[in-house]
């Protein structure tokens, strides 16, 4: 009984035709996406790799890989440099700026977004202008009225100036988040009973979420970044803050690599910590408040 | 009632950020706070905070708040500080910026100070001088505590024997180059790339003057003009081509990877080199002397001490700056930092002869023969020119876009149009 060929199934030869068809299709897809996407994380990871393999490896090493790893220079830049306390006072700069930015941006947004007013659109083009001030510019002006205001040697001062120059992009930001929320929920919650507050508080806030958490997160990390206000505002050595501590690493006439790349690894981890939590809102954050602002 | 408890919020709000971090003004009951600002703030906190110490137990009605200072930002941070009328009472200061802080009227002179004095006579005359060839008036508004001095240096394991003159280095540089990653030099490119170049221009053309009598800048001087030609040749041939944009922390790093014969830096570069090779694998030496045989180096900026105009406490400040310019005081900084003490007494120290590339430094700047360039860091415009102006063009250079002569005329040019002016500024 035996057919001396063995009979290909019926929907095998579709079937192999069907694989190579989608081997090509994969190939075309590795191609198209993945060789591009895994240069560009190459182009991108390097640098990273690089911080990280100055601040495991001792010092005098030239090894490409952390082997034998250390610690030593983490325990300089927290303990030698002071990395304990400038974190501690980056981190209370970073937050309160980031709640006092998210606040008063859900209330300018809120004004823009839902109130027609005169002045509105050249309001929102100055908000803009703010923009193309360089921060330097304003070193001067800034110091002379924290002076005036006791400020001068006080994280306040560079809460209230890093508050000041998140605002307007968070502002703009925000009215275009709130404008995307219709404004007759609202209503039919005022027509329930509810106060404007009290409307905006349950109907409007919770749907902010994306918007929130890209304004705040925008705010922290420049916040936390700002190396310019935080060396001239503060004079005093246990108020300066994590970017200050950082240029200590680098000195007239030498530099501690291990040291500057530890206190990179120490000052990103926050911000890759925030962006971790907060990236599947922030995507969903920005393009809403891109278009339907 | 909701508003009024939003406004609480407010309230609370603004007085927490108001009151966030703020703990200036505990002073203590009968004691003076005086502040200092280093100026090269981060490796050099330690050693402060041990003379901090050290001071506040000679001295215990006196209190010193230190702040240590980025060396990057510490211009503008002092510009800040005197436009806000908030300066400390002592800072660190070097002559590259000191005619800038003279001109804003924010420093206070030490002549009488010092002249009443037990360190008096105590201070390296070239340093005094230097302070004082800076600012118009001739006052001495930064005692020095420190200066440095260019040196090259070298593996020992490479270059058993120093060059003793210029073409020895051509040669040895020439040598030591070993494909495929072997180099017997490298060349500062990038950031403050000019005083290095001008540095060993100098020390080959043997010009002892920045400027003739008639104040036109020597810069573009045949025999400089021949060095940036020899050494823009040894570009890429000789050096690695990263060297075009090599600052000085990238040109640390690269020597410490043990590939690179010979870096021109300073001595304040000797603890990473320690760091990267052992102490007994690195030695320095001083600039050669070029072919009229008269050693020249081109003054670096001396590094000291200032007492601010603003001080409400200028007695305590100098008792302070007299105490860190002390032979003690001095030493231990400069026995910390590698680098040249301003104290007399100080350089006679046993750690200053034990260390070779020290005493080749003390022995260079105190010799009577050497002839000391001084450039004219008094010119508003010196640093721009320097650095902003002219290290692209110098990259050009390297990178055979413009001619040595084109480069170094164009400087000259700038440098002779902005002592002119200067001169007319200043009734010259």
């Amino acid at each position: 009984m035996s057919t001396g060929v063995m009979a290909r199934p019926r929907g095998a030869h579709a079937t192999a035709s069907g694989s190579r068809r989608r081997q090509g299709r994969d190939r075309g897809r590795v191609l198209r996406l993945y060789v591009p996407l895994g240069l560009y994380l190459l182009f991108t990871v390097v640098p990273f790799y690089w911080m990280l393999v100055f601040a495991l490896r001792p010092s005098g090493s030239t090894t490409p890989v952390p082997w034998p790893i250390t610690f030593e220079h983490f325990t300089t830049v927290w303990n030698d440099i002071g990395y304990a306390m400038f974190f501690r006072n980056s981190v209370i700069v970073g937050v309160w700026s980031l709640l006092a930015t998210t606040v008063l941006a859900v209330m300018g947004g809120y004004a823009l977004s839902r109130f027609r007013f005169r002045g509105r659109s050249l309001f929102m083009v100055v908000l803009l202008c703010t923009q193309f001030i360089p921060g330097a510019m304003l070193l001067i002006p800034l110091f002379s009225i924290f002076k005036s205001l006791g400020l001068i040697n006080s994280l306040g001062s560079l809460i209230l100036a890093d508050t000041v120059f998140n605002l307007p992009l968070s502002i703009i930001l925000m009215s275009g988040f709130i404008t995307a929320v219709p404004y007759s929920v609202e209503e039919a919650a005022m027509v329930d009973g509810c106060t404007r507050l009290r409307a905006f508080l349950a109907v409007v806030l919770p749907q902010l979420r994306p918007g929130l958490i890209a304004v705040g997160s925008f705010a922290f990390i420049h916040t936390w970044n700002n190396f310019l206000f935080a060396l001239m505002f503060v004079s005093r050595q246990d108020s300066f803050t994590i970017p200050v501590g950082l240029s200590y690493t680098i000195g007239e006439y030498s530099a501690d690599f291990g040291a500057l790349a530890a206190g990179g690894v120490v000052a990103a981890v926050p911000v890759v910590c925030v962006f971790a939590v907060i990236q599947r809102y922030l995507v969903h954050g920005i393009s809403a408040g891109a278009v339907k602002g | 009632m909701k508003s009024t408890k939003a406004w609480a919020a407010l309230a609370v709000l603004a007085l927490a950020v108001a009151g966030c971090g703020s703990g200036s003004g505990s002073q203590e009951p009968g004691k003076t706070t005086i502040t200092f600002w280093d100026n090269n703030g981060g490796t050099r906190t330690p050693i402060y905070q041990e003379l901090i110490k050290r001071f506040e137990a000679a001295n215990p009605t006196i209190h010193v708040e230190y702040v240590g200072i980025p060396i990057a930002s510490v211009q503008q941070k002092y510009d800040t500080a005197i436009a806000g009328g908030d300066t400390p009472d002592v800072g660190g200061v070097t002559t590259s910026y000191l005619a800038n802080l003279v001109g804003q009227q924010a420093l206070e002179p030490a002549d009488d100070w010092l002249g009443k004095s037990a360190v008096n006579g105590k201070l390296a005359a070239p340093m005094i001088k230097s302070v004082r060839d800076t600012v118009t008036d001739g006052k001495l508004y930064l005692v020095p505590g420190t200066s440095n001095m260019d040196v090259v240096w070298y593996l020992k394991d490479k270059l058993p024997e120093p060059p003793a003159t210029w073409d020895e280095f051509f040669t040895d540089t020439a040598e030591l180059t070993k494909a495929p990653d072997q180099y017997g030099y490298t060349i500062r490119g990038g950031a403050g790339s000019i005083f290095q170049v001008l540095a060993e221009m100098y020390a080959y053309s043997g010009v002892t003057q920045f400027f003739d009598a008639s104040g036109k800048s020597t810069v573009n001087d045949p025999k400089n003009v021949e060095y940036l030609t020899k050494l823009a040749a040894m570009y890429k041939k000789d050096t690695p081509e990263a060297d075009v944009t090599n600052d000085f922390p990238k040109m640390v790093a690269a020597f410490g990877t043990g590939k690179i014969a010979m870096m021109h830096h300073n001595l304040g570069s000797y603890n990473d080199h320690v760091k990267a090779h052992g102490a007994d694998k690195i030695g320095a030496f001083a600039l050669p002397a070029g072919a009229s045989g008269k050693r020249t180096i081109v003054a670096n900026p001396v590094d000291g001490f200032a007492v601010f105009k603003g001080s409400e406490h200028k007695d305590a400040a100098w008792k302070f700056v007299e105490f860190l310019v002390s032979k003690e005081s001095n030493s231990y900084w400069n026995q910390q930092t590698g680098q040249i003490p301003a104290n007399t007494e100080a350089q006679g120290d046993s750690w200053v002869t034990g260390l070779p590339h020290l005493k080749t430094a003390v022995d260079v700047l105190n010799d009577p023969a050497t002839a000391v360039v001084s450039p004219p860091y008094y010119l508003p415009q010196f640093s721009s020119i320097t650095k902003a102006d002219t290290e692209p063009l110098f990259q050009k250079v390297l990178l055979k876009q413009m001619s040595p002569q084109e480069f170094l005329d164009t400087m000259a040019q700038k440098l002779t149009d902005a002592q002119a002016e200067w001169k007319k500024a200043h009734g010259g």
